[in-house]
């Protein structure tokens, strides 16, 4: 059984190769001659204005984690809805209880969210 | 399909479900709700203690086989229970003094709580990682409630990391697991008797054991106890101490007994000296007193562990009987920790959890150190308090399962415990005070002090009439 993982292996060891001996050719055979504008960060021809190291507020991290949180909510939907119209009567009533439920409590945390406040930018 | 009876079946889970959703709304729909809200989880966690007990002696299998209600699920998650009642109790003065009172605090509680019932009544190793998830992510937070306080800070990071690496340990046990069973399903798992002896699905368990094996703080995967209990909110290091670990043994007890692999007894006996050597020992060089007490719940986890390593029908016995009075007495002292704490003055560390600070605690306050005794009695397992009989019960399994070499250690090693737990007691009794009298200022109406005497109540009664356990929780004794 384990000699069937010997072509994988051999793929393996030729993709690192590759990847590898690549790379340090290009930058071991080509000419190095830097410029200001070449190493100047690339902004689609407009002047770069400052770093992109910058500290962001902490607003966006919440409206990132709210927004990762209610997207993942309609992921869940899409499934549900697409299926739902091929299930008989009794099924039908089940499954949209089920997610019924699933969103009344994910209506509560949106519910918290708002009366927090967690959403107001100022 | 699941059926509606068998949302009956679970009714403790539901309300516990429940009210911590509820808690949230209560919490941004009423102003100053901190009060109405303690009162709710109370009330929702008495229902629930109520309600179990309605469900003994009716072994059953539902949810599509994903919960399983049995007598050992039922005692732990009563246990479970009760410590969250007494945390709760006793959290009110406690975060009204540490100047965090809101109510999201019990929702996390009660969030906990439901991770950990679920973990202990799941069939499935899914559910078991979906509760342990909940409970994780809610201790992590818990741990970091003080969010002004440092050492807070530090601790809730340091069991962030460590608690995440380990459920990445689970999480691939399960996977080797399910490689191999092709089912998720604890029952059918260890239906197949051929399968026990693969080497992957060996593997397989042991990962889950080891991820297990941190929640309960065994040796070696305890280092992160110290550290996080000294850090965490008191009342929430006695919470984790008592209530995280009993859901941690609750949950992979079923397993290590259906597993049953000899290799595997000697593991878990070295485990257990081990445990019991280090805690111990360790603990008697700690000036910190919350420090003391994790050293004390590692030594804990190893006498726990000489009741898994004994793999008998005494050990869960043992094992249950021991959780219930490690509840009261573990929970007990770190309450009244947490009550001689001094109030939020906007420090770093934690003040008056010092060892010398013990000094001369009779004088100033007897009942508060009466109490403690007590506590440090049972833990130290003298008669007639509930540690005793725990460690009786314990040392009895191992003595049945031919094991009597690790009983005997056991008992060697809880003598070390005994030095540092009298230790303090001397200091309350015997020393002089180093603090001056008149700054100590303490009330009655604390709620920290109705969890103290619920606690010393446990504490003594179950110490007193070990058969009211057997009999409350229907063991039938061997």
């Amino acid at each position: 059984m384990l000699e069937s993982y010997i072509p994988i292996i051999i793929i393996l060891i030729i993709s690192v190769l590759f990847a590898v001996v690549n790379v340090n050719l290009s930058s071991l055979l080509g000419p190095s001659r830097p410029n200001k504008e070449k190493l100047s960060t690339y902004e689609s021809g407009i002047e770069p204005v400052g770093t992109a190291h910058e500290r962001f507020s902490v607003k966006f991290y919440m409206v990132a984690v709210l927004f990762i949180l209610f997207d993942i909510e309609v992921v869940f939907l899409y499934p549900w809805a697409v299926s739902f119209i091929g299930l008989d009567q009794l099924k039908m009533m089940y499954s949209f209880i089920s997610v019924s439920v699933f969103i009344i409590i994910l209506l509560v945390g949106y519910i918290y969210v708002i009366r927090k406040g967690a959403l107001n930018w100022d | 399909m699941i059926q509606i009876k068998d949302l009956l079946e679970v009714l403790p889970l539901l309300i516990i479900a429940f009210s911590a959703i509820f808690i949230l709304l209560l919490e941004v729909s009423i102003k100053k709700s901190e009060t109405v809200i303690f009162g709710f989880s109370l009330i929702a966690i008495l229902a629930a203690i109520a309600t179990s007990f309605n469900y003994f002696n009716k072994e059953m299998i539902i949810f599509n086989q994903f919960l399983r209600i049995s007598n050992a699920s039922l005692t732990f998650s009563v246990i479970i229970l009760i410590s969250m009642l007494i945390t709760v109790i006793a959290s009110k003065s406690y975060i009204e003094k540490e100047n965090v009172n809101f109510g999201e605090y019990y929702s996390m509680l009660l969030f906990a709580l439901m991770g950990m019932m679920l973990m202990i009544f799941a069939n499935d190793i899914l559910i078991i990682f979906i509760g342990l998830e909940l409970m994780s992510v809610c201790f992590y937070v818990l741990a970091g409630f003080l969010r002004l306080r440092q050492k807070s800070n530090e601790s809730a990071l340091k069991y962030f990391l460590l608690g995440a690496f380990m459920t990445g340990f689970i999480l691939y046990g399960i996977a080797l697991i399910y490689g191999i069973t092709g089912t998720t399903n604890l029952t059918l798992i260890f239906s197949d008797a051929k399968v026990l002896t693969n080497y992957v699905f060996i593997i397989g368990t042991a990962l889950l054991i080891i991820g297990f094996m941190f929640k309960i703080g065994v040796f070696p995967f305890h280092m992160w106890i110290p550290d996080v209990y000294d850090g965490a909110p008191t009342v929430v290091s006695g919470m984790l101490s008592t209530a995280g670990k009993i859901a941690a043994v609750g949950t992979i007890l079923p397993i290590i007994l259906a597993v049953n692999i000899l290799n595997f007894k000697i593991i878990f006996s070295v485990a257990a000296v081990a445990t019991m050597l280090y805690g111990n020992v360790i603990a008697l060089a700690q000036t910190n007193i919350k420090r003391l007490l994790a050293y004390s719940s590692i030594a804990s986890a190893g006498y726990i562990f000489v009741g898994v390593a004994s793999m008998n029908e005494f050990a869960l016995r043992g094992i249950a009987y021991y959780l219930i009075a490690y509840t009261f007495m573990q929970l007990g002292a770190f309450i009244i920790v947490a009550m001689l704490e001094k109030k939020d003055d906007g420090s770093r560390d934690y003040k008056n959890v010092d060892l010398d600070f013990y000094k001369g605690l009779g004088k100033r306050n007897p009942v508060i150190a009466t109490f403690m005794t007590f506590f440090l009695f049972s833990l130290a397992g003298i008669p007639p308090f509930a540690g005793f009989w725990g460690k009786y019960y314990l040392f009895f399994a191992a003595i049945k399962s031919n094991q009597i070499w690790l009983a005997v250690v056991a008992i060697l090693l809880s003598l070390i415990g005994v030095y540092y737990y009298l230790k303090i007691i001397v200091y309350m009794w015997f020393s002089e005070s180093l603090e001056p009298v008149s700054e100590e200022k303490f009330s009655f109406s604390d709620t920290g002090f109705a969890a103290t005497v619920l606690a010393v109540i446990g504490t003594i009664l179950f110490g007193v009439d070990p058969n009211l356990f057997f009999s409350l929780f229907k063991f039938v004794t061997p």
